[in-house]
């Protein structure tokens, strides 16, 4: 290898050396080894914390928050945000329990079609908010507010407002099943985020992605549509949704019109906690599983410690903005190693 | 205040008001100011002129206290003088009216002029009888009497923000009246009727024993109202003299410098006369030009394989919105691109691309590099079709362009993992010729390639230039480095507000001639649009 130029060399070798590979496995591991310690923390405290029926019970719970995340990472990363994944997923849902109860259809036949029903209501709502905010250049904050209102009062339009519930067994026993002690909706989580670790890390758009996030103006003069990639962005979580509002269907075996709310803003959590910036072009799906499993882990293993409600609710929120402040922290401390 | 004294002592006589002795900075790789000595003496005018590069700026920047020297002094009116921040240097009466406006577009004029200091009341509230007041005062400064100090500033036209960035100056803010006022390109917005404002402005400031030092690309604004002028050559003082008695080309001439530019032997490409222009463009107009009226003069120049031209003028001259135009960067108001005579259309990058036409931006930082990611990643950001199959990216294919890349352009480097934002601005610039130099260019267009840069890679990145058209690319350059352009390049096209005034044949190269032009549309005052 040669020398660094002459000009740089106050840069430290080391800090040279690194790669940006290295640099973002060194960011997860930093969150991996935050949850080891919680996990640590909460098997001392819970004799029933490290039992394999708590361990399920976890899975359980994160796997809806872990599907939003996955889709949310993608939005968060090109410099969005998306406000009405909750209401969506409502929306999702009772479309696809309509479906589902479409009179004379053949049971698996109706949950492919729901569970297509749903994918595209979320990926047109996706479209809509990513297409107005790249057109237009309005701020995706504003725009998927505005679908966050839209979306919910289209599902309690569509159900005036009444949940849709009965569905065949095949369906609602999906939401129970497990697969060797792990949630099988779980394991639909983890293909998600293995489809979502793929896309960013092995192709073309993922490498787009990451390069809007940071510098889009760059890429626009690369010769790239900047605005397909908003877009796409935006589309990818709204599918996500549709994917996760039927997922939500099989654990309640009911689809309701108020379901959700709330979701997207643990959604935005496990990705900030998982390390992926807010002003894009930074971070990994696996930061975001990871956050979603710390999440997930404070609110299952403080409820076994006793906490109220309220307290836990307190320290989620401590938490979230701990995270951040972390971040910023070790983005000073890697600057200033730098100079 | 003690200064109050050497002012009342210092009056009717030639008081010195800043003395400057062996002013040195030093950048990496380059030497922006090289023991500079300058006196400015109380109550006078003082031009300071140079070419882009010559050192006005670092000059200006240390003594409004934005940056600091590395060796020398400086005395303001008998006092030691090393101002550590900006507001060290506005308390000490120094004050900058700056090209770029800092104006709050959503407050009022008042807030604006007076925001340093908001006059309060007893009770901590905003005192807005004071407020009116003073502000109307500043306004009568400028000559803007009849503007109502409640007005939105984000209202008001470019020209009238800039008199008000001037009527900020001369308040009162942060203590003390303002002693030494500089004013960087103050005209550059204003139409010749507030320009003539603004220098009866400047008279009054020096009636009233106030230092102006002026800075513009007009050099008869500076015959105007000068008393003396001081040239910056390269960092290093080379004349002061008074304003009368100095001539327009004798101006020119120091600022150029007589010293002859060491041409390196470059072997003029044999171009085939039948053979087609690469780029041809006619009858551009790009939109940010002020006159846009049809009747306005348009740009029209060819490019032809294997030559390397040169596109130099002023920085403000529409150098780079013209390379940006024919790019597709930014929507031109009119005109015609040809590639080997075909028209062809441009609307975006993209299209530029399509048609083998690349840019190098004037600002890697911003608009060249995605800075976070790796090295080899944005070496592949414009030919990613080329590294991978079906969408997927081939981390083989990647490495091996990055590499070749890396190793042809002989960028220093750690590893192509690394991220670019580590490598030093001359590789940085490498990365970002590599990125399109792997989607084989046919017409290869620069804004300042060389900027920041140090010594050996601009050498690097000449040779490569010279490289390319000898493969036969078609070249087109624009640098403020006008000895850079003479060494380069075949021939040259010369800029001036806008305006392309002139083409030289390499034989032809003289700088003296070159700026002369460059400064043509600067020297007549164009008559107000009726």
């Amino acid at each position: 290898m040669q020398a660094m130029n002459l000009t740089s060399s106050s840069t430290p070798a080391a800090a040279a050396s690194m790669g940006d590979r290295a640099a973002l496995v060194l960011r997860e591991a930093g969150i991996g080894l935050a949850l080891l310690v919680l996990l640590g923390v909460f098997a001392l405290l819970s004799p029933i914390f490290l039992t394999a029926g708590n361990i399920t019970n976890i899975f359980t719970q994160i796997s809806i928050n872990v599907i939003l995340a996955v889709g949310m990472t993608f939005v968060i990363l090109i410099g969005g945000i998306d406000l009405s994944v909750g209401s969506v997923m409502a929306f999702c849902a009772v479309v696809a329990g309509t479906v589902l109860k479409l009179d004379g259809l053949d049971p698996a036949l109706a949950i492919a079609l729901a569970l297509a029903a749903s994918i595209a209501v979320g990926a047109v709502c996706g479209l809509v908010n990513g297409a107005v905010s790249a057109w237009w250049a309005i701020p995706s904050f504003i725009v998927t507010l505005g679908m966050l209102n839209i979306a919910r009062g289209a599902a309690l339009q569509w159900t005036q407002a009444r949940s849709i519930y009965e569905f065949p067994d095949a369906f609602n026993n999906f939401g129970s099943a497990t697969l060797l002690g792990v949630p099988a909706i779980f394991l639909v989580a983890l293909a998600l985020v293995l489809a979502g670790w793929f896309v960013l890390n092995r192709t073309v758009f993922g490498r787009l992605v990451y390069a809007i996030g940071n510098n889009e103006e760059a890429v626009r003069l690369a010769g790239h549509s900047v605005r397909f990639y908003k877009i796409a962005a935006f589309v990818i979580c709204g599918a996500a949704v549709g994917v996760g509002a039927v997922i939500y269907m099989t654990r309640l075996t009911i689809a309701s019109p108020i379901s959700g709310i709330g979701f997207e803003l643990n959604a935005i959590a496990a990705v900030i906690i998982g390390g992926t910036s807010l002003s894009g072009g930074r971070g990994s799906i696996i930061g975001t599983l990871l956050g979603a499993c710390i999440i997930g882990v404070l609110a299952n293993g403080l409820i076994l410690i006793g906490m109220s409600d309220f307290l836990r609710q307190m320290v989620t929120g401590f938490v979230i903005i701990l995270a951040v402040v972390l971040d910023v922290l070790r983005a000073r401390l890697a600057q200033r190693a730098a100079r | 205040m003690d200064h109050d004294d050497t002012l009342r002592t210092g009056a009717g006589m030639a008081a010195v008001a800043l003395e400057l002795q062996g002013l040195t900075r030093r950048h990496p790789g380059v030497t922006a100011l090289d023991g500079v000595d300058l006196t400015l003496m109380r109550g006078e005018v003082h031009a300071l002129a140079g070419e882009n590069g010559a050192g006005k700026s670092s000059l200006i920047k240390i003594l409004c206290g934005a940056d600091r020297p590395d060796a020398g002094r400086m005395r303001l009116f008998g006092e030691a003088y090393a101002p550590q921040t900006p507001l060290a240097a506005m308390r000490a009466g120094i004050r900058v009216v700056h090209q770029e406006l800092h104006m709050l577009g959503e407050l009022s004029v008042a807030e604006n002029l007076l925001f340093e200091r908001l006059p309060r009341t007893r009770l901590g509230l905003l005192d807005r009888a004071a407020m009116d007041r003073r502000a109307r005062e500043l306004l009568a400064l400028v000559g803007l009497d009849e503007l109502s100090p409640a007005t939105r500033v984000g209202t008001l036209g470019m020209a009238q923000q800039q008199l008000l960035e001037i009527a900020k100056a001369l308040s009162n803010q942060r203590g003390g009246a303002a002693r030494i006022v500089i004013m960087d390109e103050p005209t550059a917005t204003l139409t010749p009727r507030e320009t003539d404002r603004l220098l009866a402005i400047i008279r009054k400031l020096r009636d009233d024993g106030v230092t102006v030092v002026f800075v513009s690309h007009h050099l008869q604004e500076l015959f105007e109202v000068c008393d003396r002028v001081t040239v910056l050559r390269n960092g290093r003082h080379v004349a002061t003299q008074p304003m009368a008695g100095t001539s327009t080309g004798e101006l020119v001439r120091l600022m150029v410098g007589r010293e002859l530019v060491e041409r390196p032997a470059r072997v003029a490409p044999v171009l085939d006369a039948g053979r087609p222009a690469a780029l041809r463009v006619e009858g551009l107009r790009h939109a940010g030009r002020r006159d846009t009226s049809s009747t306005a003069p348009t740009i029209d120049f060819s490019l032809h394989y294997g030559e390397i031209v040169g596109l130099a003028g002023l920085v403000g001259s529409g150098r780079t919105e013209t390379l940006r135009a024919i790019f597709g960067a930014d929507r031109a108001a009119a005109g015609r691109i040809l590639r080997d005579e075909q028209p062809v259309r441009i609307a975006s990058p993209r299209d530029a691309l399509a048609h083998g036409i690349c840019l190098v931006t004037e600002n890697r930082k911003e608009e060249g590099l995605v800075l976070d990611l790796p090295i080899r990643a944005n070496l592949s950001l414009a030919r990613l079709g080329a590294v991978s199959r079906g969408g997927l990216l081939s981390a083989e294919a990647e490495n091996a362009a990055a590499r070749r890349m890396a190793g042809e352009l002989q960028i220093r480097l750690a590893s192509i993992a690394q991220p670019v934002r580590q490598l030093s601005g001359g590789n940085q610039q490498k990365v970002v010729l590599g990125k399109w130099l792997l989607r084989d260019p046919k017409v290869l267009l620069l804004d300042e390639p060389t900027r920041g840069v140090d010594v050996g890679a601009k050498a690097e990145i000449h040779a490569l230039l010279e490289r390319m058209a000898a493969q036969g690319m078609a070249v087109l350059v624009v640098s403020s480095d006008l000895r850079e352009l003479i060494g380069l390049c075949d021939r040259m096209l010369v800029m001036s507000r806008g305006v392309l005034v002139g083409e030289l044949p390499r034989a032809q190269f003289d700088e003296e001639a070159i700026l002369a032009m460059a400064y043509r549309e600067y020297l007549v005052r164009p008559q107000q649009a009726a």
